[in-house]
């Protein structure tokens, strides 16, 4: 910018000191109109070298500035639109593959739920029915139990009771040693298991 | 026809008016019509320059800064860029300046009643010189004085053609200002004789009938329409030639520049 100033001035003294006076002078005929005047050349000269002047100085420097930042915003902001349009398309790539993986995930889940489920299913209701055989036999093993214990009882007092009713009949006890009553109840027994087969 | 017998007179007439008359002072130190209205547009220039440099902003807004911006980035792209090269940016200032400078003293003596600075050729040679200079200045500085001199004449041409070369190279070298200085004066010129002198024979078929009206006149008058429209047309024609040439003066001073900074011819 300084060289140009310096062309400037230079350009001013020029202007000045090389062209001939003559040549302004005032010419006759056509060719009169050819020839600059200094009435005309010398503010054209002063003025555009004063507006050269102040524009280059002043105008020029800021107006390329302010369309250069602006055209560099621009590229920037396209840029980064653009950068944030490629990361918002990995952004979805990488939320649709997590939404997919959680829908693989979840059925899995949800497939291994129902299968423990099923198990443990079977599991309960084998072990009920388990269980349930159990109070069963138990049940039947306890009914036996106190079906035996009743024949032995009602052994115990048939042949109590006909030892009795014996006694009372032959007005004395048959057998002081106990032997007719050891009879009774192997009678008594032969009966009760013949009556359980 | 009467208005024939007037014509020449009247043009002759126009182009006195056309040519360069003190309105303070004398031809040599004062100041003619085209002068003042060149000050005139220098001022314009200003002016609008300091109001585009305020309403310039990151985001333009309205019909002038974007104009005026459209007409920068073509001075910036087509010329500085474009013509220049890679220094652009040195020579952009001057490129710029020199290009509004005109379009504005163009456009201002399109302005009914206004002249155009550019139409006088004082002060065309003035930017026609300014220009010589700074390609001049660039070229010896770029290649040194001795090196810009020696660097007309073409490389590889034997001895005595390359003497005979370099006078040429040096003449065309000096004709380069009187070629831009007389190119856009007289296109300037010529336009505004043209128009008037439509301008001029408008008036002329009408003022019969503008004094007295009557068949016959009005008849008469009917030319008038015709010139009017042709009027119009060369209107629209110098608008582009107010254009066109605020560019091809400035191109060619870019040209200029990128030949006189140039390696090798």
């Amino acid at each position: 910018m300084k060289n140009s100033y310096r062309a400037l001035a230079v350009a001013a003294a020029a202007s000045c000191a090389a062209l001939p006076q003559i040549a302004f002078a005032e010419g006759t005929g056509g060719a009169e109109i050819l020839i600059p005047k200094m009435a005309e050349f010398v503010p054209a000269l002063i003025a555009f070298l004063i507006i050269l002047f102040v524009l280059a100085k002043m105008a020029w420097p800021q107006i390329l500035s302010t369309m250069e930042e602006r055209e560099r915003r621009i590229a920037d902001s396209l840029d980064e639109a653009e950068k944030t349009r490629q990361k918002a398309l990995a952004d979805r790539k990488a939320s649709d593959d997590i939404v997919t993986d959680a829908r693989r995930q979840a059925a899995e889940i949800v497939l291994a739920a129902r299968q423990d489920a099923e198990t443990e299913r079977s599991r309960i209701l084998a072990a009920a029915h388990a269980e349930a055989e159990d109070i069963l036999a138990k049940a039947h093993a306890s009914a036996e139990e106190e079906r035996r214990s009743i024949y032995a009882d009602a052994a115990a007092s048939i042949a109590d009771l006909s030892v009795s009713v014996a006694s009372k009949i032959v007005a004395k006890t048959l057998d002081e040693d106990g032997e007719q009553r050891r009879l009774i109840e192997r009678y008594i027994e032969e009966a009760g298991s013949l009556n359980a087969d | 026809m009467e208005a024939f017998a007037k014509l020449s007179g009247e043009i002759q007439e126009l182009v006195a008016e056309f040519s360069s008359a003190p309105v303070v002072g004398d031809l040599t130190v004062g100041l003619t019509q085209y002068s003042f209205w060149l000050l005139v547009a220098a001022a314009v220039l200003c002016i609008a320059m300091v109001v585009f440099v305020k309403k310039q902003s990151l985001v333009p807004h309205g019909f002038f800064v974007n104009g005026v911006e459209y007409l920068v980035e073509y001075v910036e792209n087509d010329v500085a860029k474009g013509v220049v090269g890679t220094e652009w940016r040195r020579h952009f200032p001057f490129l710029a300046t020199i290009f509004f400078f005109i379009l504005i003293n163009n456009f201002i003596g399109l302005i009914p009643g206004m002249k155009p600075g550019t139409g006088a050729i004082g002060c065309t040679a003035a930017l026609a010189l300014v220009t010589f200079v700074y390609f001049i200045y660039f070229g010896c500085k770029k290649h040194g004085f001795i090196g810009y001199w020696k660097s007309l004449a073409p490389a590889g041409v034997a001895f005595p053609m390359n003497v005979f070369v370099w006078v040429i190279e040096v003449f065309s070298l000096l004709l380069r200002p009187i070629t831009l200085a007389i190119r856009l004066f007289c296109n300037m010129f010529a336009g505004h004789i043209v128009m008037g002198s439509f301008s001029i024979m408008a008036a002329l078929f009408a003022e019969p009938l503008l004094e007295h009206f009557s068949a016959v006149n009005a008849l008469g008058a009917l030319p008038s329409i015709a010139w009017l429209a042709i009027l119009l047309v060369i209107y629209a024609v110098e608008l582009i030639v107010a254009f066109v040439q605020a560019y091809v003066f400035t191109v060619l001073a870019a040209v200029y520049i990128q030949i006189a900074e140039a390696e090798g011819h």
